[in-house]
């Protein structure tokens, strides 16, 4: 066997592990800017973003996908983030360790990696079906939930577990009961990481399609949603059917829509990254 | 002089584990108790019995009585026999905020003071009982994560002192610290006597013969020997102790 000095053999793992990195990034930027480059034009038409779509599509804008796909992670995000939050305080601060408890931890780990199309037909027959919601943004939002729920509560309490459990015990060896202790100790103190998981769950959630195809989506409306019980086009779905469905497209038009639901899941990340930043810096621990 | 403190026939469990045997103590009202003994040998959690920090524990369970100022503190609700009875930890853990709400967060809770000024004068005393005063008034709202572990030690006293309890409990309150940092600490412990009842559990003997008035000596989950320190010191009654407190075991 050839031995390599060890100079040498540094260099070249060195090398290696580079290229490892650069292979996985390299993708991800030239799906960014190929979308970029080729959706810009339409996008920064601004018409395109504002306005409905006309001629079966071949015209007008995506604003109806935009809104249908904004409202749906907002109410998911109002419904699912107290009750997450709630289950991840029981479970982390006040659930005795026993086998029921256990259980019910297990199934959550276990539930949030079962696939989305599962939960798209679980909606289906609950909520569009038995529950006879239709086939509505409610309908959808409980689907979106009931799929981020078991995420929202693993990473909430990995968040609460992430606090010193000292600072709990200090605080209740002054007098402070266990809920003022949650309330001032820990959740201000898990909040920061709780958000950023959140926000980041959420973000993904706004590309799915499969959890929303049977609950809440319509291939094509040509008004805006008037109430929680009407049906609206979301911007992946969108994006799917203009690219598959319908010929004589505009490429720049595809690619402009892609563009757009970029923009909303980089926007969210952002603002994880900053509330991360900001909560880092104030952190007193 | 009036017991301020009752064990009848306390066993302590971890996993039905017996790690206290049948305890058998009285503390009297404004004296210094030691506690002193080798490790494991239930000093720590006979202490978090006293204020129940136990019962948070699932592997925990114990039998037998204690009483403060003859009420059975099992029967009381927890939040106020804390509030009743404080405890400052082997190492110094200072909440995750300023200094001065250190002192503050648990009497605002617990309704003891409300308006701004009430608190500054409280923090003011409670930092000069500790001797923390000259050393922290000017930066009373940084964090409190950032001074000396000396100083923390002493600020997690005053914390304490703030919610105005009649016992507290030391475990090992210098076991981190430099001996000018333990001086520090000692000296709080015997001012505060005239107000409190104390608990000192130390690894130090000569720490106990210096503050208490009473010693005991734990062993291996029993209480061997409990006497007044000078006695306990001078003439123990059982081998082990002397053997202990001469350091030729433990
Ligand atoms: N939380 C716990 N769970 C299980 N066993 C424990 C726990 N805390 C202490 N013990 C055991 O109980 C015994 C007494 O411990 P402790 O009260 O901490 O003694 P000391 O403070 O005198 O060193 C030791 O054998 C220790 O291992
Ligand atoms: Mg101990």
């Amino acid at each position: 066997m050839i031995k390599l000095s060890p100079r040498l053999s540094q260099k070249i793992s060195y090398l290696l592990l580079f290229l490892a990195t650069v292979l996985a990034i390299v993708p991800g930027l030239l799906i960014i800017s190929i979308i970029i480059a080729k959706g810009k034009d339409v996008f920064f038409a601004w018409d395109f973003l504002t306005l409905m779509p006309i001629n079966g599509m071949l015209d007008g804008g995506i604003f109806p996908a935009i809104i249908g796909t904004l409202l749906l992670i907002i109410i998911t995000i109002f419904l699912s983030l107290p009750i997450g939050i709630g289950a991840a305080i029981y479970l982390n601060e006040y659930a005795k360790d026993n086998l029921l408890t256990r259980m019910i931890k297990l199934s959550i780990v276990n539930l949030a990696g079962v696939p989305s199309i599962v939960y798209g037909l679980f909606g289906l027959g609950i909520f569009v079906m038995y529950l006879k919601l239709g086939v509505s943004i409610i309908a959808g939002v409980l689907t979106l939930s009931v799929m981020e729920l078991p995420v929202i509560i693993t990473t909430s309490r990995s968040a609460l577990k992430s606090v010193p459990y000292l600072f709990r015990e200090a605080s209740l060896s002054l007098g402070v009961s266990r809920w003022d202790t949650i309330k001032y100790i820990v959740l201000p103190n898990a909040i920061p990481g709780i958000l950023t998981g959140v926000i980041l769950s959420i973000a993904r959630i706004a590309g799915e399609t499969a959890p929303l195809l049977f609950t809440a989506v319509a291939f094509y409306t040509p008004y805006l949603p008037h109430s929680i019980y009407d049906q609206v086009m979301i911007l992946p779905y969108h994006l799917y059917i203009t690219a598959t469905q319908i010929p004589n497209i505009g490429k720049d038009r595809i690619f402009a829509t892609a563009f757009m639901l970029l923009m909303i899941v980089l926007t969210m990340n952002f603002i994880a990254i900053i509330i991360r930043i900001y909560f880092r810096k104030n952190r007193k621990w | 002089m009036v017991n301020k403190i009752k064990v009848k026939n306390l066993s302590c469990y971890y996993n039905k584990q017996c790690v206290l045997n049948s305890l058998n103590i009285n503390i009297l009202q404004h004296e210094i108790l030691s506690i002193i003994g080798p490790a494991n040998s239930g000093k720590t959690t006979f202490l978090r019995t006293l204020n129940r920090m136990n019962d948070l524990n699932v592997n925990y369970s114990r039998k037998g009585e204690i009483y403060l100022d003859n009420n059975n503190i099992f029967f009381m609700n927890m939040e106020s026999l804390r509030k009743r009875i404080g405890m400052l930890f082997e190492m110094p853990i200072p909440l995750p905020m300023s200094i001065y709400d250190n002192i503050v967060y648990a009497p605002k809770l617990l309704n003891i003071v409300s308006n701004k000024s009430d608190q500054d004068a409280m923090v003011e005393k409670v930092l000069k009982n500790v001797s923390l005063w000259n050393e922290v008034k000017d930066r009373l709202n940084s964090s409190a994560m950032k001074i000396s572990g000396g100083q923390q030690q002493r600020l997690c006293i005053a914390r304490i002192l703030a919610i105005n309890p009649e016992v507290i409990l030391f475990d090992e309150p210098c076991s981190g610290l430099d001996p000018i940092s333990t001086a520090k600490v000692e000296e709080s412990m015997i001012r505060l006597k005239q107000k409190y009842t104390i608990v000192l559990v130390t690894n130090n003997v000569k720490q106990a013969s210096r503050v208490s008035d009473k010693t005991a000596f734990f062993l291996m989950g029993k209480l061997i020997e409990i006497n007044e320190t000078g006695k306990l010191f001078i003439s123990p009654q059982k081998k082990q102790t002397g053997d202990y407190i001469t350091g030729r075991f433990g």
